[in-house]
């Protein structure tokens, strides 16, 4: 390993990203804007779900009922129906994905202390979602079923609301939100954007410049040279790792001054973790460079190899836990969710080294073992 | 370029001709790069397979451990209540030191405490509180653990209540109760294995139908191939089209492997539409979407600009289309963005018929939308592309 020969290929390397105007500012403007867009449209929770009502009871109850649903922002009121076949057409069409039915009666039945049947539709297309919005709806009955009980248990006994309420309802539970104690969905997204952002750009950034080496064929001019192996790809990566280190340093920056993400950990560890992480990213890429000798097929396969994992399986919006077991394998297997781990560790729960050292001690070894199989995989002397 | 002195008929056929040929140019070269023809494969076979069968997005398994400081009949038997699928039992603990530990280190996800004399005040009919710790670094799956707590701890309350008091199940049936029924429509049982397929098949079409007339058309730039092109009785529509025309028989043909061979027979996926309609609304799509990539190539000089061009507007596709997280939930200025989009509405076309059995009369204004959006990008590529080479 001679020093200046790395430099001198990290340099001629970085020439060459410079030279390319459209390129540089296309790898430092990808990360921000995607962190600007999805910080806020990425928004996963379920609100504003389009709602449409079909009364048939008409009673004062029912419309007290009903305006529970139109006032709470996890429903937005579509409009009033009066038949079911009028509502299929709506849920088919997709303008409503919810729909309430009030039966006859429905008033004139709860007041004579007598249970009655609320049916809802619910569109099953997305099932997250179609969960969802079962619980909201199971939220407002029993909600009102309470009430109604505590009414009905102080009537008839004689109680007084108070005691009829403790009676109806012994157990509360005190819910205590922690780590992102406003529950903001932009809390839990923005720092897991880090991940994305890094996990995304830097084995593109990569992969084509190794690529297109081999393609216009100025790769001869390194196999014919004197630099060594290791030299040449240590040098060849070196500019694209500093572009994503950058990177990283710039998304922390957005996260915490233009999103108000709280940073609680150290930032030293959030440094360093980031490091390993562009440094396997950029493995990734360099893995696959190798592999190819198109800039298309090295496009496609980078795409489709981290795209896919970084959405699904890194912790991103579905967390690990909830993964079927051969899914939880496939994601232990893929870097993202280590570091997925680390960036909401040190944002949120601001935990350290202790708690953080199996993560990045993955991160170490998966970049380390990364490279090996490019050091094995990567000739100077192509056989074809 | 105009073939002229030659009848009407024998013109068109000559057009025809040479788009045929193009297009089997377009193939040939696709074809030989035997790395994109087996990552396609990979991608609408074997990966549709993991994604549909891996992912549950619904709250599943979260691990909750107990601090039972009571430890009565009432207390386990509330325990016994948190069951799969929704909660998975981690354990019970030894102090409420050792949750805020777990939930730390992100082995347990929520946390209850059972305070003591929780037996004896629930036998009197006094109030009583339990408490649950949530992690919230994911929001909605934090939400979801205590919502369905919620509804444990206030059934289990009730029940309490009921058998207090010698109440039967008959007597609650005499009682001033909302009793919830719900119909799931189009996929009742909530399978999860459809959803998922499906959106990993949208992602997987995009992507190729961006990419890689993109890259087929901008690696001609690149290698200078193009002027070849120019030179020869060629018009540009003759020379982009017929990429975006190869794209779509190969992306049509995979997403025929994908569905006939995974998702239907594997995962019980059905279809309730029309096929017909189905492919011709695909090739639709992938005629739109690789416009947004001819355009992206027109505008960029080589692949590496146009791939990361392509990356940086294929992602917020990917994620604010509306599978990943719902449109109605975004900011305005987002959704105003996302209307530029062909997933947008493609997302709707495909569960639509598959799912739902939606004909036209349902999709018409998605199908107008695409077109809309497909003829002016593919206008404004074909006009980038005349004043760059004419």
């Amino acid at each position: 390993m001679n020093f200046r020969r790395i430099k001198a290929v990290a340099f001629k390397e970085w020439r060459e990203t410079v030279r390319d105007r459209i390129f540089l500012l296309l790898a430092f403007l990808l990360p921000v804007l995607w962190m600007l867009v999805f910080g806020y449209g990425l928004v996963l929770d379920v609100e504003h779900i389009p709602l449409v009502v079909v009364d048939r009871d008409h009673s004062a109850l029912s419309r007290d009922y009903l305006y529970r649903f139109t006032e709470s922002r996890y429903f937005d009121f579509k409009g009033s129906l009066t038949s079911e076949t009028e509502a299929d057409a709506w849920l088919l069409s997709g303008k409503a994905r919810a729909v309430i039915v009030v039966p006859e009666k429905f008033g004139e039945r709860l007041l004579a202390g007598q249970p009655a049947h609320v049916q809802t539709l619910i569109d099953g297309t997305f099932p997250l979602r179609t969960d969802i919005t079962k619980g909201y709806v199971l939220a407002i009955n029993s909600a009102l079923s309470g009430e109604l009980l505590a009414d009905y248990v102080a009537r008839t006994r004689g109680l007084s609301r108070e005691q009829a309420k403790t009676l109806v309802q012994p157990i509360r539970l005190e819910v205590r939100y922690l780590y992102n104690e406003e529950v903001r969905s932009a809390w839990s997204i923005v720092p897991a954007l880090i991940m994305f952002s890094l996990m995304l750009a830097p084995p593109l950034l990569t992969a084509l410049g190794i690529v297109r080496e081999k393609e216009t064929g100025s790769i001869y001019n390194i196999y014919s040279s004197t630099v060594s192996k290791i030299e040449f790809l240590t040098g060849k990566l070196t500019p694209y790792v500093a572009i994503s280190f950058v990177n990283a340093l710039l998304l922390w920056l957005l996260a915490t001054l233009w999103f108000q993400v709280p940073f609680k950990g150290s930032f030293g560890l959030f440094l360093l973790s980031s490091l390993i992480f562009v440094l396997t990213s950029t493995g990734i890429g360099l893995l696959v460079s190798l592999m190819v000798s198109t800039q298309v097929a090295a496009l496609i396969i980078t795409m489709v190899l981290c795209t896919l994992p970084t959405i699904l399986f890194s912790g991103l919006i579905v967390p690990v836990s909830s993964l079927s077991p051969g899914a939880q394998i496939q994601a232990h297997l893929f870097p993202g969710m280590y570091y997925t781990n680390i960036v909401r560790g040190t944002f949120l729960k601001g935990v350290g080294m202790n708690v953080l050292w199996a993560d990045m001690l993955a991160l170490a070894l998966y970049a380390a073992l990364l490279r090996l199989v490019a050091y094995r995989l990567f000739t100077k002397r192509p056989r074809s | 370029m105009i073939v002229s002195g030659v009848p009407r008929s024998k013109r068109a056929a000559i057009w025809w001709g040479r788009l045929m040929v193009m297009t089997r140019k377009e193939l040939i070269q696709l074809f030989r790069d035997v790395p994109i023809v087996v990552f396609l494969i990979y991608s609408f076979t074997l990966s549709v397979y993991i994604s549909g069968n891996g992912l549950k997005s619904q709250l599943h398994n979260a691990n909750i451990s107990v601090y039972d400081a009571d430890h009565s009949f009432s207390s386990r038997d509330l325990i016994h209540k948190f069951q799969p699928p929704f909660f998975s039992f981690a354990g019970e603990l030894s102090s409420s030191n050792e949750g805020l530990y777990r939930l730390d280190r992100g082995t347990v996800s929520a946390v209850l405490d059972i305070p003591p004399r929780f037996h004896e005040q629930l036998a009197a009919g006094e109030p009583t509180a339990v408490q649950l710790l949530v992690d919230t670094t994911n929001s909605p799956q934090g939400l979801s653990a205590a919502s369905y707590a919620a509804r444990i701890v206030a059934q289990f309350g009730q029940e309490a209540s009921l058998a207090r008091f010698g109440g039967s199940a008959e007597a609650s049936q005499n009682l001033p109760v909302i009793v919830s029924d719900h119909r799931v429509w189009y996929n009742p049982d909530q399978n999860e294995t459809w959803f998922e397929s499906i959106s990993h098949l949208l992602r997987m079409i995009t992507i190729f139908a961006m990419l890689l007339p993109a890259t087929a058309l901008v690696r001609e730039k690149e290698r200078g191939t193009i002027e070849q092109l120019l030179v020869s009785p060629l018009t540009p529509l003759l020379i982009m089209l017929p990429k975006v025309l190869a794209m779509t028989v190969v992306i049509l043909c995979a997403m025929a492997v994908a569905l006939f061979g995974v998702m239907q027979p594997i995962f019980g996926v059905p279809i309730r539409g029309n096929l017909v309609l189905l492919f011709s609304l695909t090739a639709l799509f992938v005629f739109t979407t690789a416009g947004m990539g001819l355009f992206a190539a027109t505008i960029t000089k080589n692949q590496s600009q146009v791939g990361l061009l392509t990356l940086l507007l294929i992602a917020p596709m990917l994620m604010l289309s509306g599978v990943t997280s719902p449109m109605e939930a975004m900011p305005p200025w987002v959704q105003y963005l996302m209307t530029l989009s062909p997933l947008r509405y493609f997302i709707d076309v495909v569960y639509g018929i598959l799912l739902k059995g939606n004909g036209l009369k349902e999709l018409w204004g998605h199908v107008l939308a695409m077109g809309l959006l497909g003829g002016s990008l593919f206008g404004f590529g074909m006009w980038r592309f005349r004043r760059q080479f004419q």
